[in-house]
């Protein structure tokens, strides 16, 4: 499913950069070498704007279908920070990119939305992200609870760090009653 | 008089039973023998791993990734150690990347040992069972001789690792390779050989090509169906990018890739072939010199303390691709840690795999992917309707009686 | 609990095995003790595939909260007379899962455990001496 064979970092950024100029907050290329010969592995970090996020997703697709491994996300205080590591090259020895997307998204209104219609395999991290961190994600086809049990309290999200968060149920084993 | 309509039969299949030694739920919706649908239930096992780390140290959180599963207890503190090093940028000696990688091959070959012997009690044969995990009390031998335990090894730290192998060790690594060898060609007589394992296994799950990469599969599971998906070949950590390796897909022995159970098998015995060639290259190729960067562990979480930064870390590990995020802001425990198991990913094959199938093909289709649920957290199906409780006993008890049929 | 133990309840013991959450550690050395080089089906120790039959419950894991009912209800589900061994430090104390928040707690606050195993994961050879111990037990309970 690749249209175009060699996709070098440099090549990926300037295709993004080219279609959404200004939406593209930020792009990093990182690189780590290992082993005696030294060779590296290449990660590329880019900020992009939560207007265009479907765009961004779907012009991805058609330059080359990625492998999305998970979806993670951070609590930055007023924001919400979701991070996509996507895989590219796959199938080619020693060229593997690492791309992760991050969109910032406001707490007043966590909305964002599906790419489960263009990646079906990303239901299940939806899901996840929408119990932990209480993000509404629009147009999912399956809401249901992932790993929280039914009977949790509605409001309470374990990964955020405010009153939502989980300070009071924090419980411990070990404890000696008096 | 009255038109009877004939409505499907919904069969939760609960968390306990006697197959697969993990509580998993499924609930099927079956009509006669055929299974119409399948629904997928998570989170059984869920015990907040990812919540208590925020009260502790890198070092700390080493030891809570081991206890996140007991069978792939390695790969944790591999793709967490990799995620700390590139947000931290600290390098690691050439000598510990050698030794890590002998140390993952050999996890390798126990867990699918392991499996082997797990599917073919699926399918009926006892007798493999007792076989393939007796060729395991070996390389548990030998693990407890490198580490130190059977199981939860503690043999990774962050910027290296904790024990050498040295050159008295060295002959008996190569004594429990030779063994491997020569046992190789009894296990792939009686997996690949066998009328009745090839009448089950042959045609049963199938997983296309086209499936395996719009729902993102990894590990054996995927490269059964022809995906070429391995973080080993893909990517230069460890010491992989110096070694001489491929991507092992069923074709390169029987030259047509189908995406069923038999496939799998194949793949698997092909990769147990794989790992014994790559420890061989270690062993040949591994320079002298340290073993760790900084052997004061109270240096290392200094240097953590200071760092900032964000880093991601990927490793094969025998069930697929485990990833980790870290983010480090200068505090002693890491803002977020983020972990994703293997078999989080291969659970939505599940669905296309199982439809069709007959109910006496679920464990072994379900076994053949090698679920690991406490990584990842129980399946359950559960439908109203018709329900009634079908034990593990009972579709164990169907999986033999469909053998037993089979073989007369 | 131990009135009515006759005399073949001595020469063997029927085990089963529940796992509440746990990692899989413990759950595997439980199976490596039934294989040849530990062989502990010589001593009559048998793992059956349903509560009804069974003599011993073996419990790992620590115990989630989706899991309490059910290990539960298994436990009522065992004839009389019957012992709970409880396998590795989750069950005992927590482990390091201690502050979790789905937790509901060590094990025996669920139900009465007889005889705790240590380790994480505790050895084979330890297992079997667990359920030895269980066995005199209940002999002495029956005297």
């Amino acid at each position: 499913m690749t249209k175009e064979n060699n996709l070098t970092p440099d090549v990926i950024i300037k295709s993004f950069k080219d279609k959404f100029k200004t939406k593209i907050i930020d792009a990093q290329i990182k690189k780590k070498p290992a082993g005696s010969e030294k060779k590296e592995a290449i990660d590329i970090w880019m900020k992009v704007d939560k207007s265009v996020f479907k765009n961004v997703i779907k012009h991805l697709c058609d330059l080359q279908y990625p492998h999305l491994p998970v979806a993670s996300g951070n609590d930055l205080g007023k924001n919400i920070e979701l991070i996509y590591h996507f895989t590219l090259n796959f199938d080619k020895r020693l060229e593997e990119i690492n791309l992760n997307i991050s969109v910032e998204l406001p707490k007043s209104k966590p909305e964002i939305e599906t790419i489960c219609d263009l990646i079906p395999g990303a239901l299940i991290t939806e899901r996840e992200k929408q119990e932990f961190l209480g993000v509404k994600i629009k147009g999912i086809p399956d809401d249901r609870r992932v790993f929280l049990p039914d009977d949790f309290p509605k409001d309470v999200y374990p990964w955020r760090r405010d009153e939502k968060g989980l300070e009071k149920l924090y419980k411990n084993l070990h404890e000696v009653k008096k | 008089m009255s038109q009877t309509t004939k409505t499907t039969y919904h069969i939760p299949i609960g968390p306990i039973h006697p197959a697969l030694k993990e509580p998993v739920y499924f609930e099927f919706e079956i009509d006669g023998e055929r299974i119409v649908d399948v629904d997928v239930k998570l989170g059984h096992v869920h015990r907040a791993v990812e919540w208590a780390s925020r009260k502790r140290n890198p070092i700390q959180i080493m030891y809570l990734a081991e206890r996140i599963c007991g069978i792939c207890s390695y790969c944790h503190p591999a793709a967490f150690t990799l995620a700390v090093e590139k947000a931290a940028d600290i390098q690691v000696p050439e000598r510990a990347e050698y030794l890590r990688v002998i140390q993952a091959e050999v996890e390798r070959i126990t867990s699918h040992a392991l499996w082997a012997g797990v599917a073919a009690h699926e399918i009926g044969f006892d007798t493999v069972l007792f076989l393939t995990w007796e060729m395991r009390e070996k390389l548990m031998d030998l693990t407890e001789f490198l580490c130190g335990n059977r199981v939860t090894k503690g043999i990774l730290t962050i910027g290296g690792i904790r024990r050498d192998i040295t050159s008295d060790m060295v002959p008996k690594v190569t004594g429990v390779l030779d063994y491997l060898k020569d046992n190789f060609e009894r296990l792939r007589k009686i997996f690949l050989d066998d009328k009745t394992i090839k009448m089950r296994a042959q045609g049963a799950g199938i997983l296309t090509n086209d499936n395996a990469l719009k729902l993102c599969a990894v590990g054996p599971t995927t490269r059964a169906s022809g995906v070429k998906k391995d973080v080993r070949v893909g990517q230069s950590y460890f010491a992989y990018g110096d070694l001489n390796i491929d991507y092992v897909t069923p074709d390169t022995l029987t030259g047509e890739v189908n995406g069923d159970v038999y496939d799998r098998i194949i793949q698997r015995l092909l990769e147990i072939k794989q790992s014994i060639d790559l420890i061989e290259q270690c062993l040949d190729k591994m320079p002298k010199g340290d073993i760790t960067y900084e052997p004061k562990i109270a240096k290392v979480l200094n240097q953590l303390k200071k760092a900032e930064g964000e880093g991601v870390g990927r490793h094969e590990a025998p069930r697929g691709e485990v990833i980790h995020y870290v983010k480090l802001d200068g505090n002693e425990a890491p803002f977020t840690w983020k972990v994703r198991a293997p078999t989080y990913n291969n659970i939505l094959p599940w669905i296309p795999m199982l439809k069709g199938e007959q109910i006496a093909d679920i464990p072994i289709v379900a076994a053949s992917t090698d679920p690991c649920m406490s990584c990842t957290n129980r399946v359950g199906i559960v439908k109203d309707g018709n329900k009634y409780e079908l034990t593990k006993e009972e579709l164990h008890r169907l999986s033999v009686e469909k053998t037993r049929r089979l073989m007369r | 609990m131990a009135k009515g133990l006759t005399k073949a309840f001595k020469k063997a013991l029927w085990v089963y095995h529940c796992n509440s959450g746990s990692c899989n550690g413990c759950d595997i050395e439980i199976i490596a003790a039934l294989c040849p080089r530990y062989d502990v089906e010589r001593f009559g120790i048998k793992l059956v595939g349903s509560p009804r039959h069974a003599d011993v419950l073996l419990v790992t894991g620590p115990v989630t909260r989706q899991m309490e009912d059910k290990v539960k209800r298994v436990f009522e589900q065992m004839p009389d007379p019957k012992a709970v061994i409880c396998v590795g430090n989750c069950g005992n104390t927590g482990d390091v899962f201690y502050e979790s928040y789905n937790l509901v707690g060590p094990i025996n606050q669920i139900l009465p455990v007889d005889v705790h195993v240590v380790g994480c994961p505790p050895r084979p050879e330890a297992i079997i001496y667990a359920v030895a111990k269980a066995w005199t037990k209940l002999e002495t309970l029956e005297g």
